[in-house]
């Protein structure tokens, strides 16, 4: 069944009982009997009252699963990351390519600017990412996916990098440093899924695990959260 | 009925007629695995009506599909990874095969002049075939040897070489186009003989110990009833090549 046309028909069925009385007012208001119309009014407050409440629901647990929370990790428990770790829920999209297997993973940056130092750390998300299965045993998938979490850690150090070779710099050059960072780290995800195809070539997907894992190993200085700017 | 039931009615019937219509083909995939090629076959053989346009490569809105379907980086995505294991790659080729050897009978209609409605299609599948049995046939030798106790045997060398024949008689019937040749547009011509000289060249190239008497015969018989210049040039080309590479081989033997 289409997706959309349930949707459409949960709608209509939810809304029936409003067009009934909608029907009931608009007849009844004819013969001049306000009551119904007083009635109707009252029923399509708390219809949309509850229909609000039901797709913020909805839209908010598709976002974060707040029914199986698991704050973000830092990079720090990476190894420790499994697929029973994603899990976030997706009511929309169905599949990737028309591969029902699939999964993906949200990473954020978090930053804290202070006055002689900077900490930035990135964030993976478990409530947000998602598995079609938390159960899978698919190694390549999850190495994939894991990759995203290295890659974000990776443009966390090149920010940390690129922040100690400033002199005395202000909050506001600070930031254009992480914001372009950040933009490169989103170009570098997006085409770290384009050449390996989502991990389907393999060749690919080592090709980047080697590169990603030697960047991220020339960049351990940059570990720690904070780093001291120069003044 | 009431209005009730008249709704009611209208409900159950748009659920019972709105099946889940999934894409054609999943044009926005970077490559096909071999469902996808399996799928994409099935709905251009069964999918079409007998008289209705297939998809070919001067149709704007169609030529994604053809040049999808005919995009050797689907299989070499995957046959050419050394990071796949042998036995994976060997299924995922005998898989795209069998769809191909389907896909060979789709774009071969006539016109009442019996001209190839869709020659660039249909010669460009052959080329798409061509250039995947080629790794179909090293793989399955590989896994051959691979898998036996003496690759050395007798017997496990016959079987090497007859996979290695079998490769060449296939290759050898793409020239059975050239009795065919009227029956192509000048831009099927050109095509035409553009694969004689890509693919009879990857052939040589990868196995130039094969016995290729039959093919040079063939060569020879085609050449003198080719009417097209660009199809004489290419079969020019590759008899010479495989002159000098029967001599290549002789100068070696006799070393």
């Amino acid at each position: 069944m289409n997706t959309r046309v349930l949707i459409i028909i949960a709608f209509l069925v939810y809304l029936s009982p409003l067009f009934y009385h909608s029907y009931l007012a608009f007849k009844e208001y004819k013969k001049d009997n306000k009551n119904p119309f007083r009635r109707l009014k009252k029923f399509l407050k708390y219809t949309f009252i509850i229909l609000f409440f039901m797709v913020g629901t909805l839209l908010t647990l598709n976002h974060t699963n707040y029914l199986n929370y698991e704050s973000p990790l830092t990079y720090d428990k990476f190894d420790k990351i499994t697929f029973e770790n994603f899990r976030g829920l997706e009511f929309f999209r169905k599949t990737l390519y028309g591969n029902k297997h699939f999964a993906y993973v949200v990473t954020t940056v978090e930053t804290d600017i202070e006055e002689d130092s900077v900490s930035v750390v990135s964030l993976f998300h478990p409530s947000r990412s998602y598995v079609y299965n938390t159960h899978s045993n698919s190694l390549e998938l999850l190495t994939h996916e894991k990759y995203h979490i290295k890659i974000t850690e990776l443009y966390v150090r090149k920010i940390k990098a690129k922040l100690v070779t400033l002199h005395n710099p202000s909050e506001e050059n600070i930031e254009d440093v992480i914001s372009q960072m950040l933009q490169a780290e989103n170009s570098y995800q997006q085409k770290y899924d384009y050449d390996t195809f989502h991990s389907y070539v393999l060749s690919e997907q080592k090709r980047y695990q080697k590169e990603v894992d030697s960047l991220l190993e020339s960049l351990t200085e940059f570990k720690e959260p904070k780093i001291k700017l120069n003044e | 009925m009431n209005k009730v039931q008249i709704f009611l009615c209208a409900l159950v019937c748009i659920t019972l007629t709105n099946c889940e219509t999934e894409e054609r083909f999943p044009l926005s995939k970077r490559y096909w695995d071999i469902k996808d090629y399996e799928a994409a076959v099935n709905e251009l053989k069964f999918g079409y009506d007998e008289d209705e346009k297939l998809p070919r490569f001067n149709d704007p809105e169609t030529r994604l599909i053809v040049t999808k379907l005919t995009d050797k980086q689907n299989f070499i995505v995957v046959l050419d990874d050394k990071e796949l294991g042998m036995s994976y790659k060997n299924e995922v080729a005998e898989g795209f095969f069998k769809s191909w050897r389907l896909l060979t009978s789709v774009y071969t209609q006539l016109d009442r002049k019996d001209m190839y409605i869709y020659d660039q299609e249909m010669l460009s599948v052959y080329h798409f075939g061509l250039a995947l049995q080629l790794r179909y046939f090293q793989l399955g030798n590989a896994q051959i040897k691979a898998n036996s106790d003496d690759p050395d045997s007798s017997s496990t060398k016959s079987t090497l070489n007859s996979n290695i024949n079998v490769l060449v008689n296939n290759y050898t019937n793409y020239l059975d186009f050239v009795n065919e040749e009227n029956q192509f547009s000048e831009k099927g011509q050109k095509l035409y003989a553009e694969g004689i000289s890509t693919y009879f060249t990857e052939l040589i190239t990868s196995y130039p110990n094969a016995s290729y008497g039959s093919l040079k015969r063939k060569v020879d018989l085609m050449l003198k009833k080719t009417k097209v210049a660009a199809i004489k040039s290419e079969l020019t080309s590759l008899s010479e090549l495989l002159i000098a590479t029967k001599k290549r081989q002789e100068a070696k033997e006799t070393e």
